[in-house]
């Protein structure tokens, strides 16, 4: 069994008309075992930006305390907000300086730009990236999201709409995975403010 | 005699002192005026920059950097040092925050880098940095608190103090208008103009020039351009750093103006 | 096989742990106090690999109580917890990481809030209401599933406890026969026997 999906988890990100949406199920468990379904997977980076982190938990909150220190040091010495593309480069060479003992760890990322068009990001566990047009998956269920994905998002749609889209196909995603579900937290980022909303899947 | 003693850092002179360390806080006393007040809603940190040209690029601001959401600094000394220490304190600040997911207790900030100044007064064949600095902070054990450091690594809380050119001057008269039992935010701001005023430049005025014009002298002379402004006070919960800019500053110092204007009005009748 | 649960009540948080220390299939010890005292309102509650956990728990409680002692104020139960997990996050990726799983438990000293971190060897940190590590969650996560609510009374916590204690001696096999009680409060931390 892969230490990846050790802990469980799935994390969504998708594109929309001005808007960017990112979702996670909210189980933290070992292995079979659930213990809690409360278990923060996506962090907020600044009301434009948002990342969630799958894989093995305690790289997950290394990580997002890592990524906290370095976007408080950046927003300090430069005085401004980080944009999502600097970000996406930060998350991917903070993980590649451990190429040869990597956090176990898949990030995705969502967000902004400055110019109000959306932003979604991956990354594998050493730091390459790929910037897709549509949607991002990771974690244990990222074969179910895909399907889910390809088969409802479209372009263009609205916040509202795109809020549907993700958290159907989150919800039904980890549906067919054992050790996702419990729950799921959705963001909706727009221009002028962050939708958040926390969803109550199966939880069995 | 003080020749053979004031070489390096680390020697004592047969009376006992530090002569580097002596050097680097007279070379703060030549530095523009740093004063921060505390009052019962917030902290007022105020600065005045050295223009050397009016060619020169105007920094946004030189005197007061921010260090966490909760803190702030303004310094005194050799800026280069002062970037350093900058630095060196919003890593540490950071590292505490990464170790403990709790924000660093003001006190504990200053004497991390009162540690590391102290150490350069001890250690061979370096200089002591040229630096005083002033904190403001705010923490959930002692609420706001106000710090100033020396180079020796010496520091001391207090309620208003004030640090370079003229701090004598400007502690003369924090001491005499601070309000025992608190002030509000407001009435500090209006002490820090008050103070700046009166300090800043006094050598060129002469003392009956310096009682009528003591604010319109400045408006008039770009005054604005040459201090620095900043508060950390609560909205709600928050801590909030606010760093004035120039405009701000300016109808800052004209609010104050016409106020102390109309206070020396009501006392001549 | 050691048992190590606890769960926050209404003012309190408990700890269970058994008080054996044993070897393979030896018992080389009861009366094992699995525990150490990280401040007044704050227990680490421990087991796993003999020696790490020790030498771990020890070091923990040592350098927290150097911040207490060089800084005049305690760190909070979640603070401690952050420490610990840091250093367990950076041990497991050294040649030797210390093999111990953690429970840490804490009561605010001035609102009376109490708290309880489930940690396991790979530093992962939860906040839970209830918990248990090693084979006993199997056991008595269902229990505390069915029993636990927010308002528990310290005289229904120690029930919970009971009833816990004997769901393990009737399904699980590693039948331990004493366990070491401890309840954090507003007053601190004290040992209670059933």
């Amino acid at each position: 069994m892969s230490i990846m999906s050790y802990n469980g988890g799935a994390i969504v990100a998708m594109k929309g008309k001005n808007c960017v949406a990112i979702a996670s199920d909210r189980r933290f468990g070992v292995q079979a075992l659930t213990l809690t379904h409360d278990f923060q997977k996506v962090f907020e980076i600044n009301d434009k930006i948002y990342i969630g982190l799958g894989g093995l938990a305690t790289d997950v909150q290394t990580l997002s305390e890592t990524f906290r220190y370095r976007v408080n040091m950046y927003n300090l010495k430069e005085e401004r907000e980080i944009q999502p593309k600097t970000f996406a480069h930060l998350v991917s060479s903070t993980l590649y300086e451990k190429r040869f003992g990597p956090y176990y760890c898949e990030p995705v990322i969502a967000g902004l730009e400055k110019d109000g068009s959306p932003f979604i990001c991956s990354t594998d566990l050493i730091g390459c990236t790929t910037f897709p047009n549509d949607f991002v998956v990771t974690g244990t269920a990222e074969q179910q999201l895909y399907g889910m994905c390809e088969s409802l998002w479209e372009p263009n749609l609205e916040p509202e709409d795109l809020f549907e889209i993700i958290s159907q196909a989150l919800l039904n995603a980890v549906d067919r995975d054992a050790v996702s579900g419990w729950g799921a937290i959705v963001h909706v980022i727009t221009e002028d403010k962050v939708i958040t909303r926390t969803l109550r899947g199966r939880m069995d | 005699m003080a020749r053979r003693y004031d070489s390096r850092t680390t020697i004592f002179s047969p009376e006992g002192r530090l002569y580097q360390v002596e050097y680097a806080m007279e070379a703060i006393s030549h530095a523009g005026t740093c004063l921060g007040i505390l009052s019962n809603e917030g902290i007022v940190l105020a600065a005045e920059k050295t223009v050397t040209s009016k060619l020169l690029e105007q920094i946004n601001h030189e005197k007061v950097y921010r260090i966490t959401d909760s803190m702030a600094v303004a310094v005194a000394g050799i800026t280069s040092d002062a970037n350093t220490l900058v630095n060196y304190s919003r890593n540490e600040a950071q590292k505490f925050l990464f170790t403990y997911n709790e924000h660093i207790p003001c006190e504990q900030l200053v004497q991390k880098l009162c540690d590391l100044k102290q150490g350069y007064t001890q250690y061979g064949g370096l200089r002591p940095y040229g630096v005083s600095f002033l904190y403001a902070g705010h923490d959930e054990h002692h609420g706001f608190q106000l710090y100033q450091s020396d180079p020796s690594g010496n520091y001391s809380g207090w309620k208003a103090t004030c640090i370079g050119q003229n701090s004598s001057n400007a502690q003369g008269i924090l001491k005499q208008d601070y309000k025992e039992g608190g002030m509000s935010l407001k009435e500090a701001k209006a002490l820090a103009v008050k103070v700046l005023a009166k300090t800043m430049e006094s050598t060129s005025l002469t003392s009956e020039k310096r009682r009528n014009f003591t604010f319109d002298f400045f408006t008039n002379y770009y005054f604005f351009e040459k201090v620095e402004f900043a508060t950390l006070s609560l909205v709600g919960e928050k801590v909030v750093f606010h760093s004035y800019t120039v405009s701000e500053i300016d109808s800052l110092l004209k609010e104050e103006n016409a106020q102390a204007l109309q206070a020396e009005a009501q006392n001549s009748t | 096989m050691e048992i190590l649960f606890g769960f926050v009540g209404k003012d309190y948080a408990l700890t269970a742990s058994d008080n054996t220390a044993a070897r393979s299939i030896v018992v080389q010890k009861r009366g094992e106090d699995k525990s150490r005292i990280l401040s007044k309102h704050t227990l680490l509650s421990y087991n796993g690999e003999a020696g790490d956990t020790c030498q771990f728990s020890d070091y923990i409680a040592a350098n927290i109580k150097l911040y207490e002692i060089k800084n005049g104020v305690a760190l909070s139960t979640a603070a401690c917890t952050k420490f610990t997990r840091r250093e367990l996050a950076n041990s497991l990726r050294s040649r030797n990481a210390y093999q111990v799983n953690l429970l840490i438990s804490g009561s605010d000293p001035k609102t009376g809030v109490p708290s309880l971190f489930w940690l396991d060897h790979l530093a992962s940190a939860n906040k839970v209401n209830y918990t248990a590590h090693g084979y006993a969650s199997y056991f008595i996560l269902s229990t505390m599933d069915l029993y636990w609510h927010e308002n528990l009374t310290l005289e229904e916590g120690l029930g919970l406890v009971k009833k816990c204690l004997k769901e393990l001696k009737i399904r699980f096999i590693g039948n331990l026969p004493d366990f070491f009680i401890k309840v954090v409060d507003k007053n601190g931390i004290r040992e209670i026997k059933l």
